[in-house]
């Protein structure tokens, strides 16, 4: 089906709420309209369009979840996931593959040909590939009874996280530490939390730098020199994720120092 | 700790050069009461300088090994410190570094401590502690004892996840002269009982759902490419013998790398062969993913591959009669043909052409690497790209062999040089003084005007 609309010179603002954008959705079928941009309270607009405040309302983002839900599991899921994106655009290609799914119907998420398609399903995968590398280079420290870990993601990956580590360390406590977006996932026995925090500073004691020295002599003991090939190590590492790995050599410069400032 | 932590080095140390670090082949999900999951694609948790993954913690149980295979670093002639875990210590320390996400299991292999069996019962008991004590329901690999008893195998396999049983060289004659404690037979009989079990457990399972699984993520093998003369047909027919019999999930190569001086082996000086590696790995992709088989790559006339192209580039340009092949009709098994094309995005294509017809700018959104594949390919009849012969020899020829770049290994090391797994000529052009550029520009061109020839 085909539904009607015209670019406005306008940009929408919105709560940054999954629930926020559900609303920018609604408005852009209500009015006809596809705005210019789609603006998130921490992004910087610098733009002589007006914007329009769309306030979040439950009914409406119910409502368009509902018919999102209409079009199958992998649209929906597409749009959970490339949700989760850090990038500044994606409300709005999010937006043009709604529409554009609205459009098509269930097949959407198998047209990959598609532009507006294509764009939502490689946000998706960058968050798939970003949570992925982080349960691979995520680096727990023993603190007192509870394991905890400090990330630099680009992506809101937490949520990708927590079926892994859960389902991993069963018996556990840990808490990982979002630094890039300042939240942390905590969980204690079977409840998993979601909290806001600003900076989190593990002290490992004695015990814990002993495991660590032991596990860099270890990855050092595994190198082979003939072999060396950094290019390829930067190419399935790359150096962002090395401040928060204890084994490699930006950790003690650039990871725990740097936050204590 | 500190004792610990000097045996670990030492052991880490020996245990480097086996080349299979993978977690794959097993789906398993976290308990309550215990630690520990698998996930069926595996999951790396570093990379060392040297760009290998660093999957499980790699180790040996013991160096001191009482046999003396000269290509080996443990053989019982060489001066290297020894060491030996006790089964404990090396369950605590896998307990220690999983806990913290530094490793995904346990790669538990030795140095023959005594004899075959010795060593295998003390292996043994390190999983029984790992398994039954600490619940761990992580990966283990474990690494078979040539010469051990059957049903110690046996126990190792119900308590491991992958067994891998060596080879190490890739005929019986280079083993008689390299490896003279080792035979064939002791190390294929282990692989046969090993398939054997695996098939038997099989059927168990088909009945009870909650028989105990026998390794359910299969065994491998390794052997030592460029030690021994054996052709790339030689190894690639071997490997595929071995997928089909043994059925193996993983055959792994290893690039000789000289660590003794010895009559029987090549000079010190020699450079680890990794580009002739790294061509066996791709041919052995195309075996697994590619429904391509060793016949079709390498012939009595070529018996090594081409060290400019890739195997699978190399089989398009001797096959010109297969292409263009349409993507929007070609089944999946003629559309992995393509140079450029590999089993994901062929099966996007797929899926894809189902909903719309594909063009060029479609298949650049499906990530279709087209660089090469335009050349070869027809969409709705209208064919990719037309180029001249050397155009398309100039895209398909794999810019690896030519690599170069700087790698910091002093501080007066400014200047760019042959990469180590650029292609022999490189560095035989490099040796001689040439600069590293200059020289990869001169190959690149003589490379280019060859496979223009061929086509």
């Amino acid at each position: 089906m085909h539904y009607r609309a015209d670019v406005k010179d306008l940009v929408y603002r919105y709560d940054g709420s999954f629930a926020g954008f559900l609303c920018c959705v609604f408005e852009s079928f209500a009015h006809k309209e596809v705005p210019l941009a789609i603006a998130a309270p921490g992004q910087a607009q610098l733009s002589l369009y007006p914007e329009r405040e769309i306030v979040t309302v439950e009914t409406n983002a119910r409502r368009v979840f509902a018919g999102i839900g209409r079009l199958g599991g992998a649209v929906r899921y597409r749009l959970a996931i490339a949700f989760l994106s850090g990038e500044e655009e994606k409300d709005m290609d999010l937006l043009r593959f709604i529409r554009r799914a609205f459009e098509i119907g269930p097949n959407a998420a198998a047209m990959l040909g598609d532009a507006a398609v294509c764009r939502a399903w490689e946000l998706e995968r960058t968050v798939q590939n970003e949570a992925h590398l982080m349960i691979e280079f995520l680096r727990f420290e023993q603190r007192g009874n509870m394991l905890g870990a400090v990330i630099h993601p680009k992506n809101r990956v937490l949520p990708l996280l927590r079926a892994h580590f859960c389902s991993r360390l069963p018996d556990e406590s840990f808490l990982i530490c979002d630094a890039t977006h300042h939240t942390a996932m905590l969980r204690r026995g079977d409840v998993v939390q979601y909290l806001p925090m600003d900076q989190y500073d593990p002290e490992p004691d004695a015990a814990e730098e002993q495991w660590q020295r032991m596990w860099r002599r270890f990855f050092q003991a595994l190198t082979i020199e003939e072999r060396r090939n950094e290019t390829c190590q930067r190419t399935h590492c790359p150096k962002r994720f090395w401040q928060d790995m204890c084994e490699m050599p930006l950790y003690q410069k650039a990871g725990r120092n740097r936050e204590k400032q | 700790m500190a004792e610990l932590a000097e045996k670990l080095e030492i052991l880490a140390d020996s245990a480097k050069y086996d080349v299979a670090c993978t977690s794959s082949g097993v789906d398993r999900g976290g308990r309550h009461g215990s630690l520990g999951s698998c996930s069926a694609a595996g999951i790396c948790h570093s990379f060392t300088p040297d760009g290998r993954c660093v999957s499980l913690l790699k180790v040996l149980l013991s160096n001191a090994c009482c046999y003396d295979c000269c290509y080996c670093v443990n053989r019982r002639s060489n001066d290297v410190p020894r060491a030996t875990f006790t089964p404990r210590e090396l369950a605590e320390l896998t307990i220690g570094f999983y806990r913290r996400n530094y490793i995904e299991g346990l790669f538990l292999s030795s140095a023959v401590l005594g004899s075959p069996d010795i060593t295998m019962e003390r292996m043994i008991e390190a999983l029984r502690i790992l398994r039954e004590e600490y619940h761990f329901r992580g990966y283990i690999h474990a690494k078979t004892i040539p010469g051990a008893d059957a049903l110690l195998i046996h126990r190792l396999g119900m308590l491991a996840d992958r067994l891998s049983v060596n080879i190490e060289l890739p005929s019986e004659e280079s083993l008689h002269r390299l490896a003279p404690d080792k035979q064939k037979s002791a190390v294929l009989r282990p692989m046969g009982q090993i398939a054997a079990e695996a098939r038997q457990n099989q059927r168990e399972l088909q009945l009870y759902r909650t028989a105990p699984k026998f390794a359910p993520a299969g065994q491998s093998t390794q052997m030592i490419i460029g030690a021994s003369p054996e052709t790339d047909r030689h190894i690639l027919t071997l490997t595929e013998a071995l997928y089909k019999k043994y059925s193996l999930k993983r055959v792994f190569y290893s690039a000789y790398l000289p660590v003794v001086q010895d009559s029987r082996l090549p000079a010190l000086t020699t450079r680890p062969p990794l580009l002739r590696e790294h061509r066996l790995y791709q041919a052995d992709w195309l075996l697994r993913f590619y429904h391509f088989s060793a016949g079709e790559l390498l012939s009595e006339n070529e018996p090594n591959f081409d060290p400019y192209l890739d195997p699978k580039c190399d089989w398009a340009v001797r096959h010109p009669e297969f292409f263009p092949v349409e993507v929007n009709r070609a089944p999946l098994n003629e559309l992995l043909r393509v140079p450029g094309i590999g089993p994901k995005s062929a099966r996007r294509i797929v899926k894809a052409r189902k909903l719309q017809t594909l063009g060029m700018p479609e298949l650049k959104r499906l990530g279709v690497v087209l660089k090469r594949a335009q050349y070869f390919i027809t969409c709705n009849g209208c064919l990719g790209a037309h180029g001249s012969r050397s155009e398309i020899a100039g895209a398909l020829v794999d810019p690896k062999a030519f690599g170069v770049g700087m790698q910091q290994l002093s501080l007066d090391d400014f200047l760019p040089t042959a990469l180590p797994d650029a292609a022999p000529q490189m560095h035989q052009l490099t040796g001689q003084g040439m600069p590293a550029q200059e020289a990869a520009q001169l190959l690149r061109q003589e490379a280019v005007t060859c496979i223009t020839g061929r086509m």
